[in-house]
């Protein structure tokens, strides 16, 4: 029973860390329709950037986000402009082939600047727990949850509480509308890649401490986020938050009850039985699709 | 076009083709004369598979769209295949070709059952998931696969002063059989609906295309050759393991070398592979190794998609015919030109006529509702279609006409309510399974697959669901034919080999017309056959329809124009509030004052009833019983 309840806690702890990297990739595609391979590279990227820095200068890592994440903020305005909005309006084809550059171009510079080995963060608590009702909770991974719920309660009220986040769900439900009722498509594309991007902040900072990671990583992480937003819907927050729930339990409990390395199977297994019943996924909606022409 | 011009473009043809056969007859000699140049022939046959593996990946992701990011699976999947079959029964892995095609084969096609029933993004996702799956799958089961360790392939049988001259061999046949294949796919009914299926999924859908048997198949379809080819690389190779058996970096290449050598077309991805493969190579050598590699063909890729996205064989031959056509005369394409040009034709619908049939409907709606949110938009409508008859649907903007006619034809999912055709109950049915039973349709603003030609727009649809057909030669033979005399029926003959987008709007309604003939319909639903064109075509159009009629073809016709439904049309059933207000011949319908009111508003009423009509409403045939 405490393996059981250890493991759905430790699930739920992941899980949340999950939930706040897939939502950024969730909110790009919501507004934009762009499916962004580099959200993984960009995570590592920032993994990268925190070791060095932690390895520096010895600030803790989880709290080094509050550096990351503005600066996160700004490289994907500065992708936004500089790169993606270049294609806006040619075949949803085109952005998954464009940022699936980006992300190899971003693994490319790591090859080349940090070297093809294995890095992680270990501050003074990496090892040690706390202990909660025989429960024992590792320190790292509760910190990097708190960090991850407070950012997304953070997005959640900017979404939901600005006019800018307003703005953002608007153009997400319906572009075309939102413009009509004066919001600027481009500026608000902008905004919502950047917010999208500035996710990896926090998640490549966290990410750095509970996980060894190398150039090459990228494309295990991609491919995890990605399935959350497949199973829990493509757009839909509150499915990202499911997926990545039943993503951090898969994981510990197959951990927990199997082996560790069939737990990423097993949650490509769900997602292809998920999708077998529900093709647009937990929480999508099929939009009444443009046919009326 | 000209004899000489005709002439001329005919030689530019042949003489592009004599410069693939030198260029392969090259590649067949250059072993025999530089047998030492083992380097450049290590360095030819890699490119021979990346040729083969990016012209494979465009049947699915250049033909029909959906891009694949994870095709090397199929290598793995093909390589470990023959690899531990040879390895346990120390044969030779050669003679597992078959089966590696057929594992690739068999995997595409579960995956793609399960992914590719909808539209958009999870094939995508799904496809570099694949690829990670097989890699922890292969690692993970050690008993059978032997893990990481490896597996060790036996060596080749021939002798090593041969080095890998049967490899380049055998690597550029499989190559010439793949490019045969692509051909001919690309040539049948199936690749045309391929082709229908990137335009305009929707609309392949509504003239009989399955769209997920097509995409399922197209998908397995370009797994095949890579499964095959796999097993040959796992020969050359002669060891194998997860993660470069499985490798994203191969991915990667694939979908490079079909991008910049030209995405859906036949010899851009052969070009692209062989000039990846060489300038990867260069880099490689000269550029400091292959730490940098991947950092070039990430560069790469996103150059290619911002400043070369169509690649560079369209590229190249775009700028050729800009120039052929700057030295062109222009040809004379007016209306009138077109309206001497139709030809009569026997369509033979698959229902009897008019006067034979028994008294039962053909298009039956009982009931039939859907709402948007809130908004009731079709709000239990009954309507029927006898048929050979044209019956006319008309009502303000907003009623709910278009609504209906995609809940007719499976567009949109019907609410609630029945709807029978023929004495089949189809609202339950996918919109190609509706068009093989002899419904067809046209809708109000063109939807013509704008860059495919003429004929090929009127060549894709599929009047059954049988698989021969989908093999049948779209561009020459039976098919081709009587796309021909259909095109030539609605006038528009001489344009075959236009491109539709080209065509003027009107043209285009006429393509479509002739578009859904091909499904040898019982019944048409026309979606403004006259909006936005001008009065000769109307009147050429109302010909075809009277035409057509005359041979059995029944009608529901939405339309603006009434003068032209009341000319045309009998009965006419008006709809208001997504409601049928009315439904009776003309006279009497134009009378009613239930439809002036629809139309003008209550203060248009007139207080007393209209001279000579009968508002009698028994003779309205009682609301759409």
């Amino acid at each position: 029973m405490t393996q059981l309840v250890q493991a759905l806690v430790l699930g739920l702890l992941i899980g949340g860390v999950y939930a706040l990297m897939a939502s950024g990739l969730t909110l790009i595609f919501g507004v934009m329709n762009i499916i962004n391979v580099a959200h993984g590279a960009l995570l590592i990227l920032v993994a990268f950037i925190t070791w060095q820095i932690w390895s520096v200068t010895g600030i803790d890592p989880i709290l080094l986000s509050v550096v990351t994440t503005p600066l996160m903020f700004g490289l994907g305005w500065l992708l936004y402009k500089g790169v993606l909005s270049r294609i806006s309006g040619t075949s949803p084809g085109m952005s998954v082939l464009l940022t699936f550059g980006i992300a190899i171009t971003i693994e490319g510079v790591l090859n080349v600047t940090a070297g093809n080995r294995f890095r992680s963060a270990t501050p003074s608590y990496f090892s040690e727990s706390f202990r909660v009702f025989g429960i024992s909770l590792p320190k790292a991974q509760v910190f990097g949850c708190l960090a991850a719920v407070l950012v997304l309660g953070l997005l959640y009220v900017v979404l939901t509480k600005t006019w800018t986040g307003r703005a953002i769900r608007a153009t997400a439900q319906n572009a075309s509308g939102a413009a009509l009722v004066g919001i600027q498509a481009a500026g608000v594309a902008a905004l919502a890649f950047a917010i999208g991007t500035a996710t990896t902040g926090v998640g490549g900072s966290v990410l750095s401490v509970l996980y060894p990671f190398f150039p090459a990583s990228h494309y295990d992480w991609i491919s995890r986020l990605l399935g959350i937003i497949v199973l829990g819907g493509m757009g839909s927050l509150v499915g990202a938050l499911v997926g990545a729930l039943v993503l951090g339990l898969a994981e510990t409990l197959t951990a927990t009850y199997g082996s560790l390395q069939w737990s990423t199977l097993i949650f490509y297994a769900v997602i292809m039985l998920v999708l077998l019943f529900r093709p647009q996924g937990l929480f999508g909606s099929r939009l009444r699709q443009d046919v009326m022409a | 076009m000209t004899f000489v011009e005709s002439l001329r473009t005919r030689t530019e043809g042949r003489r592009g083709k004599l410069a693939l056969i030198a260029m392969f007859v090259a590649l067949f000699l250059y072993p025999v004369i530089l047998p030492f140049a083992v380097y450049e022939q290590g360095v030819l046959l890699l490119a021979f598979l990346m040729a083969l593996m990016a012209v494979s990946w465009n049947i699915i992701s250049g033909f029909a769209g959906y891009v694949s990011l994870g095709h090397s699976v199929f290598l793995g999947l093909g390589a470990y295949t023959g690899g531990l079959l040879a390895e346990t029964y120390q044969v030779n892995p050669l003679w597992f070709m078959p089966l590696g095609g057929v594992v690739a084969f068999v995997a595409a096609a579960l995956v793609g059952m399960v992914v590719l029933r909808t539209r958009g993004h999870a094939f995508v996702i799904i496809t570099i998931a694949l690829l990670l799956s097989m890699q922890v799958l292969v690692t993970n089961f050690r008993s059978i696969t032997n893990g990481s360790n490896g597996v060790n392939v036996p060596l080749p049988f021939w002798s090593s002063d041969y080095q890998n001259m049967p490899f380049y061999y055998l690597f550029l046949v499989l190559l010439l059989v793949t490019i045969a294949f692509a051909a001919w796919i690309r040539r049948t009914k199936f690749g045309t609906g391929l082709l229908a299926i990137r335009e305009d999924e929707d609309k392949a859908a509504a003239i009989g295309v399955n769209t997920t048997r097509y995409k399922v198949l197209a998908y397995a379809a370009s797994a095949v050759p890579i499964g095959v080819a796999g097993v040959v690389y796992a020969y050359f190779l002669s060891f194998l393991n997860p993660i470069g058996a499985f490798a994203l970096l191969t991915s990667v290449t694939i979908v490079l070398s079909a991008l910049a050598g030209g995405r859906g077309t036949l010899w851009g991805p052969v070009l692209g592979g062989f000039v990846v493969t060489i300038v990867s190579e260069v880099a490689n050598v000269y550029g400091g190794g292959s730490q940098s590699r991947l950092l070039v063909l990430g560069l790469a890729l996103v150059l290619v998609v911002l400043f070369l996205p169509q690649g560079i064989l369209p590229a190249v031959s775009a700028r050729l015919a800009r120039r052929r056509a700057a030295q062109q005369k222009v040809e004379y394409t007016d209306q009138t030109g077109v309206a001497t040009a139709r030809t009569s034709i026997v369509v033979t619908p698959r229902s009897a006529p008019a006067a034979e049939r028994t008294a039962a409907p053909l298009l039956e709606i009982r009931g039939a509702a859907k709402s948007f949110g809130g908004l009731r938009a079709v709000d239990g409508v009954d309507l029927t279609v006898e048929a050979g008859s044209i019956t006319a649907l008309i009502g303000p903007n907003g009623s709910g006409k278009t609504t209906l006619f995609n809940l007719v034809t499976g567009a949109m999912p019907l609410g609630s309510g029945e709807i029978w055709f023929d004495g089949t109950r189809i609202d339950r049915m996918p919109p190609w399974e509706r068009a093989h039973l002899g419904l067809g349709r046209t809708f109000q603003i063109t939807r013509l697959f704008k860059s495919m030609t003429v004929l090929e727009n009127v060549v894709a649809p599929l009047p059954t669901a049988s698989w021969g057909l989908m093999g049948k030669d779209a561009v020459s033979g039976h098919e081709a034919e009587r796309a021909r005399e259909l095109l030539d029926f609605v006038g528009l003959g001489r344009f075959g080999s236009q491109q539709a987008g080209a065509l003027s709007y009107g043209q285009q309604k006429l393509v479509e017309l002739a578009q859904v003939l091909m499904l040898e319909p019982k019944m048409i639903l026309l979606d403004e056959p006259a909006g936005g064109i001008n009065p000769t075509l109307i009147n050429r159009m109302v010909e075809i329809i009277r035409d057509l009629n005359r041979q059995g073809i029944a009608f529901l016709v939405v339309e603006h124009n009434i003068p032209l439904v009341l000319d045309l049309c009998d009965p006419v059933a008006v709809l208001s509030r997504g409601k049928v207000i009315a439904q009776g011949p003309p006279s009497i319908v134009r009378a009613d004052p239930l439809v002036l009111e629809a139309y003008l508003g209550p203060e248009w009423l007139p207080a007393e009833p209209v001279p000579g009509a009968v508002l009698d409403q028994a003779a309205l045939s009682a609301k759409g019983s």
